[in-house]
């Protein structure tokens, strides 16, 4: 058993060698250290505020979808909630004049809602995750389009601005919600009873079953949660833009997916740490930031950001693939 | 002259040795009959001989020469599973002739072509479908004919093996099958035929060996032998091996009444479950025993029928319910679906009462710690901690954390499905006292599923068995093994 030497006593420690986290820790380190070297300007205040600012709804989104990667699926549909609750939002304040604080408050909860859709379609229907979740990114996407026939709603209130524009102290404002975020996901994953479900129905629904567990209210439970988010990050989007648009929220699905992956999370379930979503979304953008800052062709970006990510996804496995090599050296001799 | 023929094959797996140095050949012309109880190593036999596993000691030679150095030999050996395992949408053509060696050009598949081929080979079998009919939409007997006909469609083959042909097949469907196989035999190919069904051995082969606890223990010319010296080679009566683990405290009130349960897989099944009671469920490999409790836990669906246990009525259908309401079910799919693989023994235990462990900010650490403690002090697991990942724990160890976790639940009944699958002698008579312990001191009524004749003649105090999801013999403890055996195989 050769993972009995690994094992220290120091159960921090363990916790941090189980969830892969330190590796990827270092690798965002690294990846500061090449960025603050090979582009004077990446550790100036401002840019390093619109990086956070970037990473903060990346993040949000990638830690919530690091949920749905636990139980061992996904939600594709986190992008077009996001706008549509924006929408939503931007639809009573203006046209409205509703409230703005009761208007996000409404949004979120139609947020919420979405996601419970979401889970309730496939838990009852028995689908799978990624295809029933591109058909709702559809449906939600849709309906954006009829609210607003393509058009951005202009004139929101001045005074949810600082929800997205903002800075408390040098911190973007979205960043606290994302380290809010992120608090109350560990919260729950590491404190609580629905926590400790969802790394058993990661680990194999079949004997969460066996167990008693009520998997599918699990199930439910986290799509709401994960639609309560998504709208959370759509309306603050729309107070960083002062404008709802039906654009927000584009990359957010993959860009999510790939933070988790990077930060540690495995696709099949059970396995990870929603923090490391986190640290996968701030590489996810400083490899952004970069390609920005040393001038890439702008019609380069996108296919060199996409190789960066892809090679970044796969330091996991390649270091497991190393592992392997090591072992069956070990063995044959 | 010997067409295949292995010598001192040994296979190990941690902590059993399934096959210990096997020696065995098959000659051209010949069917070879191979019999022995669930877990005494014809399946892992089989695949020693047909190149999936690789031995650790012996040798296989095909034709004279040795099969483990040239691999492209076991060719010569057409294989039939037990499992259907063809694909289920596509064609019967396509399933026949996948991967198309033979048809038109290279990398291009001749739809027309296939079919047209087909139509021999069907005719053939006897089987009853049009080559172009899905495989899904076609009965399981055809399944099964088809699944032979694709083993022998390359005709170089000179060894056929089937694994329990006759499981899914009705008597008809079984004869056509034996007709075939001896026209196979009169080409002088040589058939190897592996049932639990005495009379098929006994109508169909030549000669027969016995295996037990991964030996061989005997060989004959059929001819030789009746069917009551095969079942005492099968069985093997070692005076050794006499200890009785049955429970001692048995009362006299019914814990549980199952009455007329009926579902997919088992059909009007009714029995009572005394307190301190461990009763045994005795039948071949798929004759509905694990649906049946499986049912019971909620996990799958029941038509009819009712349930009580320890007076109240039982809730059918919601999992939570009944392990909350003190039904736990110990799979035997342990891989599956008991343990949590990547997850702690601490973690894998306290799932199941985390209700429990409740404090101001969640869960408890420190009562978890001692709970998992606890049970890896009461229950003897062998581990260094218990952070230590369940996965990586030998198999009697996860069976005995899972154990403890039930416990924890605090059971009214617990079903032991398979409970020493993979399991070494010596822990499996730990499990057996274990259980012994729990029906006597907890007061609870237990359930063992289990294909071992010897364990669960052993272990329990009264012995249902089933057959084709019918209940079809109730057995006191001291009943004969020949009795169960022939009840369970459906001769009673």
């Amino acid at each position: 058993m050769n993972n009995e030497k690994s094992r220290s006593s120091n159960p921090i420690i363990n916790a941090l060698r189980k969830s892969n986290m330190t590796a990827i820790g270092a690798v965002l380190v690294v990846m500061i250290l090449i960025a603050s070297v090979t582009s004077p300007y990446f550790l100036d205040i401002y840019n390093l505020q619109s990086v956070i600012r970037d990473l903060a709804f990346v993040g949000m989104i990638g830690v919530a979808q690091s949920l749905l990667l636990l139980i061992g699926e996904l939600d594709l549909s986190v992008g077009k909630i996001a706008s549509l609750c924006g929408i939503l939002s931007g639809m009573m304040m203006v046209y409205y004049h509703w409230n703005p604080w009761l208007a996000l408050l409404v949004s979120l909860i139609c947020g919420l809602i979405f996601g419970a859709i979401n889970g309730l379609i496939i838990t009852r229907l028995r689908l799978n995750s990624m295809v029933a979740t591109i058909g709702m990114q559809g449906v939600y996407g849709g309906i954006n389009l009829v609210l607003t026939k393509g058009k951005a709603i202009t004139g929101i209130p001045e005074e949810i601005y600082f929800l997205g524009k903002g800075n408390v102290g040098p911190i973007p404002a979205p960043f606290i919600f994302c380290i809010a975020v992120l608090i109350i996901v560990l919260f729950i994953v590491k404190k609580t009873k629905t926590g400790r479900y969802i790394y058993a129905i990661g680990n194999s629904r079949e004997a969460a079953r066996i167990l008693g567990i009520n998997v599918d209210k699990i199930r439910v439970l986290i799509y709401s949660l994960v639609g309560l988010i998504s709208a959370l990050a759509g309306i603050l989007y729309v107070a960083r833009l002062g404008s709802s648009q039906s654009a927000i929220g584009e990359n957010w699905p993959m860009n999510s997916i790939a933070s988790s992956v990077i930060g540690g999370v495995a696709l099949t379930g059970g396995i990870g740490n929603p923090a490391g979503a986190l640290i996968g979304a701030a590489i996810i953008s400083i490899i952004q930031n970069m390609i920005v800052l040393l001038g890439v062709n702008v019609y380069w970006q996108s296919a060199v950001s996409g190789f960066v990510v892809v090679i970044a996804i796969s330091f996991g496995s390649i270091s497991e693939i190393l592992r392997e090599r090591k072992a069956r050296k070990v063995k044959v001799g | 002259m010997k067409v295949l023929e292995a010598t001192g094959i040994t296979k190990l797996f941690p902590g059993v040795v399934a096959l210990d140095s096997v020696d065995i050949s098959f000659e051209p012309g010949q069917i070879h009959a191979i019999i022995g109880e669930n877990g005494a190593g014809k399946s892992t036999l089989i695949k020693c001989l047909t190149g999936v596993y690789v031995p650790e000691e012996g040798s296989v030679e095909i034709n004279g020469q040795d099969a483990l150095k040239n691999k492209e030999l076991f060719d010569k050996i057409a294989y039939v599973p037990q499992e259907i395992d063809l694909f289920g949408y596509m064609s019967v053509a396509e399933n026949l002739f996948i991967p198309y060696e033979k048809s038109g050009f290279k990398g291009m598949v001749n739809q027309k072509a296939l079919e047209e081929a087909a139509r021999p080979l069907l005719a053939k079998f006897q089987i009853p479908v049009e080559p172009d009919e899905l495989v899904k939409d076609i009965s399981v007997s055809s399944q099964q004919l088809l699944q032979i006909a694709r083993a022998t469609v390359h005709e170089d083959y000179e060894v056929l093996m089937l694994d329990e042909p006759t499981t899914s097949l009705t008597t008809k469907d079984t004869q056509i099958l034996f007709d075939i196989v001896r026209q196979i035999k009169s080409q002088n190919k040589a058939v190897v035929f592996i049932s639990h069904k005495l009379e098929e051995i006994f109508a169909l082969s030549d000669v027969i060996t016995v295996f037990r606890n991964g030996k061989k223990v005997a060989y004959s010319e059929i001819g030789q032998v009746d069917i009551p010296w095969v079942i005492r080679q099968m069985t093997g009566r070692e005076v050794d091996q006499n200890q009785v683990f049955c429970s001692e405290k048995v009362t006299d009130e019914v814990l549980m009444e199952v009455n007329d349960l009926t579902g997919e897989r088992f059909t009007d099944v009714s029995f009572q479950l005394k307190r301190g009671e461990i009763l045994g469920f005795s039948g071949l490999v798929g004759a509905g025993r694990s649906e049946l409790m499986q049912a019971i836990l909620g996990y799958l669906p029941v038509y009819k029928g009712t349930v009580r246990i320890d007076g109240e009525n039982w809730k059918l259908g919601d999992p939570t319910f009944s392990v909350k309401h003190g039904y736990i079910y110990l799979p035997e799919e342990r891989k599956k679906q008991g343990i949590l693989p990547v997850l702690s023994i601490r973690e894998n235990i306290s799932v199941a009462v985390l209700d429990r462990l409740a404090s101001a900010t969640g869960i408890s650490r420190k009562k978890e710690d001692e709970l998992a403690q606890n049970v890896i002090d009461t229950y003897d697991v062998k581990t260094p901690d218990a952070e230590k990942e369940i996965q990586f724990l030998s198999g009697g160890n996860q069976q005995k954390v899972i154990i403890g976790r039930a416990m924890t639940c605090e059971p009214k009944v617990l079903v032991f499905d398979e409970p020493t699958k993979g399991i070494d002698v010596g822990t499996k008579a730990e499990i057996y006292r274990l259980m012994k312990e729990l029906a006597e001191q907890k007061g609870i009524g237990i359930i063992l599923i289990s294909s071992e004749m010897d364990e669960i003649r052993k272990c329990s105090n009264r012995i249902i068995a089933l057959y084709d999801g019918r209940k079809v013999g109730e057995f006191p403890a001291t009943a004969d093994k020949e009795e169960i055996l022939s009840a369970i195989i459906g001769v009673g």
